[in-house]
């Protein structure tokens, strides 16, 4: 896995989808279009520092896109979560192809706040997004309907108005069915643009539990920037080594390394690539998405956001606008949805990607070595050896059911019963323990008193798993409780890593990490060890498992991202991650 | 006066015979002789042009681009839109994408609209496949098929097949979910020459490994050319910026450059065509088959295939069996459903083939070199009776 920021192992983007034809036209956005968004900025300004209410906001956006002639209106919204009412209102507009009959649509969207950069409201992207209305609108060129969206709050509006969008409202949300629609959105840019002028263009591409968009679209952004915006693109808001050599010296951690470490152009690679994937892997793993666009992927809309990454200069609404329209063009040749290029990849840079060939087998590896370790634990615990020679030990290792037959005769090797009943039980147990331990956290009274509440859980789940570990059963007769426990443990905790590195590689390789090490670990010496340590043995894997209970932000912003946004992560971790390690304590606390 | 009188009687002496050996000349000699001015050559009475885009959707705006370039020169040298059967597999210029509605340009800076105002698209969009284009050169159309779609050709048919579009190894693709490959196409040529619906063929594909898609033709008088090589991809030559796409491939834009000098009287010969092909500017090696072709490439005119400029068959008074059968043949007209007779096509082919062009060609040939003589004879002959008349004008005095 440490090898993944290896450059030579990354490859070089390219364009897949024959359609896009990226970056091969002249723009027309120009000062006279800078000048209308810097007109609404001024008034984006007045509203924010009125401290002016969503209502209020949404209506003058719908207003303007309205005075340009554009389908406008506003969509109001409340989500009911366990943390309590969140409410707003979306303000959107929708521009009719002028050719064709509206059955395809792209979007771009800015939202009120924005989370990456310092400023906390996004009111540059917002008013380039109203400007580009204003601009797109005179051309006649456009095969799909623009819609164009500003949504409330940072998530949360976005994800109200895709629900509506697409009529999936889900319970706890409260909203009407949005009053213009157009017809399926293929392709949409979110952009975040809060700083005063920018330097680079940072792209972000993460969704809803790990989903990514087509690589095509990534990449015929970057070329657009950098041929028609002139602007330099990168990941994230990474900037690369020689960008600025001088700001890199100062946040690399190489920093205080010897001078020849700290030149040496292959670790400041090494570093840049390995702090992306890093970024890459916090993102996906969590399911968070890295902004507003990752809301869109669940409908099978690829969508990045293009965020401005603050600096004082040089450019601005000028360039920004230009790689939107141009980048517009491109989604606009599309035939169909984008398809051609990868949609699992691991950025390591701006122009270089790993395929999903490259970096799966680090967890499957893993994955694997679980899965086999576990089966010799299921054969040990079926056969008994006493008293066993060279000669006897070689004839087991050679296997098979003839050596089976010769060992009973020949050799002292017994088979014994492998009660199943027992580890079964176990194994579904801690699963439905963990199951009401996720429910229990979602309801209000744990939200209100959370130490308290989440002192009394931990304590629940730390005791409860003693039932399953009651009398241990020493008959020779028997195969040990324990063993058969781990056996199952190692086999479902490979299985649950390989089938998840498919659809989150980010979430395995953490789990890869996390589940091998205590698991491989969690038994169990021929000489059984004293209680006091097999019991701080089990307590340890039991922090591990439910210690996160006590982080309450990142507990309350993990429900909070199920609830409203169906983030698979705090489910997960509850259902299938905490359960997992617990079974592995339980195994420790067997002699 | 008695001199002027004397004068004007051997002058009118002298009309007399000149008109006498005027007379004297056969009439189809004469007819020959005014529109043969290029024969010797190929001996075709009518030209036709098929060109195929096979391709679809908003990115291949450049083969559209092709096809209609083609369809300008042609149209240009004087074939007429009756003779011009034009494939386009997709409508770009009315493509909502389209910048300039209503236009095909071919070079960026969009000087020549291509689509304009007079353009007859035969097949287009959907109808563009494989089988319509096969049964379109073999002539089995059903019943109802108007005559603006079938190919009219007779054995003295000269018919220039452009093709452009996504291609390969011996593949062309068609529409995005078919293709044609270079068997089908020889065999369809093949079953062309057997059912006499050409005289000669000039065959011109533009796309990725071209030059495959002939290596397959078997039947005769076939001239073939191609973009690129086996393995070696075909490019596009310019885009234009506010199109958005490529608007035309390379090969193609330097083929129709050498044609925009060419007109209808132009003397330029394929070999001239082939010898200004350059592979650097091209970006792709082009390839010339001509194996099949009867006839030395600086004496096939480009106007033979491009043009519209004709002869008149001029059948010899000479009562030769052969010929007789070439009457009866001829007269059996070609755009009715002919169903292929099994037993006859062997008879059609190898020397049967060379008797009848032979026969064809040669009656011509020899009327030509008598006609080449007379007029020789005739212009010495005045020559001398006016040297005479001078001479004898100025001695007088």
């Amino acid at each position: 896995m440490s090898l993944i920021p290896i450059a030579s192992l990354s490859q070089g983007t390219y364009i897949d989808e024959n359609a896009l034809q990226p970056a091969q036209v002249n723009t027309y956005w120009n000062w006279q279009d800078v000048h209308r968004a810097d007109q609404y900025l001024y008034h984006l300004e007045g509203l924010r520092d009125r401290n002016s209410t969503s209502e209020e906001r949404a209506q003058f956006i719908r207003n303007e896109l309205a005075n340009l002639g554009l389908r406008a209106a506003t969509q109001n919204y409340t989500f009911t979560a366990s943390s309590g009412l969140l409410s707003g209102v979306n303000a959107y507009a929708i521009m009719a192809s002028p050719r064709t009959p509206s059955s395809e649509a792209m979007v771009i969207s800015a939202t009120w706040r924005s989370e990456v950069g310092k400023e906390p409201y996004n009111l540059r992207g917002i008013s380039i997004v109203l400007a580009l209305a204003a601009f797109l609108k005179n051309y006649s060129l456009w095969a799909k309907d623009i819609i164009f969206v500003i949504g409330d709050g940072y998530l949360d509006g976005m994800q109200a108005w895709l629900n509506a969008y697409h009529g999936t409202i889900p319970p706890n949300l409260e909203t009407s069915l949005l009053e213009y629609t157009s017809g399926v959105i293929w392709t949409a840019l979110n952009i975040d643009y809060s700083g005063h002028s920018f330097s680079h263009l940072g792209v972000f591409f993460e969704g809803l539990n790990g989903r990514l968009p087509n690589q095509d679209l990534i990449n015929s952004v970057r070329l657009i920037s950098h041929y028609t915006g002139g602007v330099p693109f990168i990941v994230y808001d990474h900037l690369e080594p020689n960008d600025f050599p001088d700001r890199w010296q100062t946040t690399s951690i190489l920093a205080n390394a010897p001078d020849f470490i700290r030149q040496s152009p292959q670790l400041q690679d090494f570093e840049y690539r390995a702090k992306n994937i890093v970024r890459h892997i916090n993102y996906q793993a969590r399911g968070k998405p890295s902004g507003a666009h990752g809301l869109y992927h669940k409908f099978r809309i690829d969508a990045i956001t293009l965020f401005a990454v603050p600096a004082t200069g040089p450019h601005g609404f000028l360039a920004l606008g230009r790689i939107v329209e141009s980048a517009l063009r491109t989604t606009n040749n599309l035939l169909e949805r984008l398809h051609a290029s990868f949609f699992f990849y691991l950025f390591t840079s701006p122009g270089t990607f790993m395929k999903i060939g490259k970096f799966l087998p680090s967890a499957v590896l893993v994955s694997a070595a679980m899965m086999i370790s576990g089966l010799g634990d299921w054969v040990n615990a079926g056969w008994l050896h006493e008293a066993v020679t060279e000669n006897d030990r070689e004839e087991a290792a050679a296997g098979g059911p003839s050596s089976k037959i010769q060992g009973k005769k020949m050799v002292r090797w017994r088979m014994r019963r492998r009660p199943l009943l027992r580890p079964i039980f176990t194994v579904l147990g801690t699963h439905v323990m963990g199951l009401l331990a996720f429910n229990l956290m979602r309801s209000p009274i744990f939200v209100e008193n959370h130490l308290a509440a989440s002192l009394l859980l931990f304590g629940a789940l730390t005791i409860l798993p003693f039932v399953f570990a009651s009398l241990p059963d020493r008959t020779p007769e028997v195969a040990p409780f324990s063993l058969l426990l781990k056996s199952f443990n190692l086999c479902l905790a490979s299985i649950v890593i390989s089938t998840t590195s498919l659809l989150n590689f980010s979430l395995a390789a953490i789990l890869a990490i996390t589940l091998a090490v205590p698991l491989m670990y969690s038994s169990c010496s021929r000489s059984s060890p004293p209680r006091i340590v097999s019991l701080a043995k089990y307590v340890t894997y039991s922090f591990l498992a439910w210690g996160w209970l006590f982080l309450r932000d990142e507990v309350k912003q993990a429900i909070w991202n199920w609830e409203v946004l169906g983030i698979w992560f705090a489910p997960f971790i509850c259902i299938v991650y905490g359960p997992l390690v617990t079974q592995a304590g339980v195994v420790s606390l067997q002699p | 006066m008695h001199w002027l009188q004397h004068l004007s009687r051997h002058c009118l002496l002298l009309l007399a015979c000149l008109s006498a050996l005027t007379l004297a000349i056969p009439q189809e000699e004469r007819v020959s002789n005014f529109f043969g001015r290029h024969t010797g050559t190929s001996g075709h009475t009518n030209n036709w042009a098929v060109l195929v885009c096979a391709s679809r959707y908003w990115f291949n705006y450049r083969h559209m681009a092709n096809a209609l370039g083609m369809y300008r020169t042609v149209k240009r040298l004087g074939i007429p839109d009756s003779n011009i059967i034009l494939m386009l597999a997709d409508d770009t210029a009315c493509n909502a994408r389209n910048q300039f509605p209503g236009s095909v340009y071919a070079k960026a800076g969009r000087h020549l609209d291509l689509y304009g105002d007079n353009i007859e698209v035969d097949y287009r969009g959907y109808e563009v496949t494989v089988e319509n284009f096969i049964r379109l050169l073999t002539g089995r159309v059903d019943p109802s098929v108007p005559r603006s779609k079938r190919l009219l050709t007779d054995d003295r048919s000269n018919i220039f097949v452009y093709m452009t579009g996504h291609g390969g190894n011996e593949f062309l693709k068609f529409q995005d979910n078919e293709e044609i490959s270079a068997f089908d196409i020889a065999d369809a040529f093949e079953q062309m020459w057997q059912k006499k619906r050409y005289n000669e063929i000039l065959f011109m594909i533009d796309t990725c490994q071209a030059n495959t898609m002939y290596s397959q033709f078997y039947s005769p008088n076939i001239l073939a050319t191609g973009s690129s090589e086996i393995g070696e991809n075909s490019y596009s030559h310019e885009n234009d910026n506010d199109i958005g796409v490529s608007v035309i491939d390379s090969y193609t834009h330097f083929v129709l450059e050498f044609m925009e000098g060419i007109n209808k009287t132009s003397q330029v010969s394929m070999q001239d065509l082939f010898s200004s092909y350059d592979p650097v500017k091209i970006r792709s090696h082009p390839g010339v088959r001509s194996d099949l072709f009867q006839r030395p490439l600086e004496s096939a005119l480009i106007t033979d295939f491009f043009g519209g400029v004709s002869q008149a068959e001029i059948f010899p008074v000479i009562e030769d069996a052969d010929t007789t059968t070439q009457h009866i043949i001829r007269v059996s007209s070609p755009d009715h459903v002919v169903p292929p007779d099994p037993v006859s096509p062997q008879a059609h082919n190898g020397q049967d083939f060379d008797k009848a062009n032979a026969t064809a060609v040669m009656p011509q040939k020899d009327a030509v070199a008598l006609d080449v003589r007379w007029r020789d004879i005739r212009k010495w002959t005045s020559i001398v009776i006016v040297g005479f008349l001078v001479g004898w004008v100025s001695l007088v005095r």
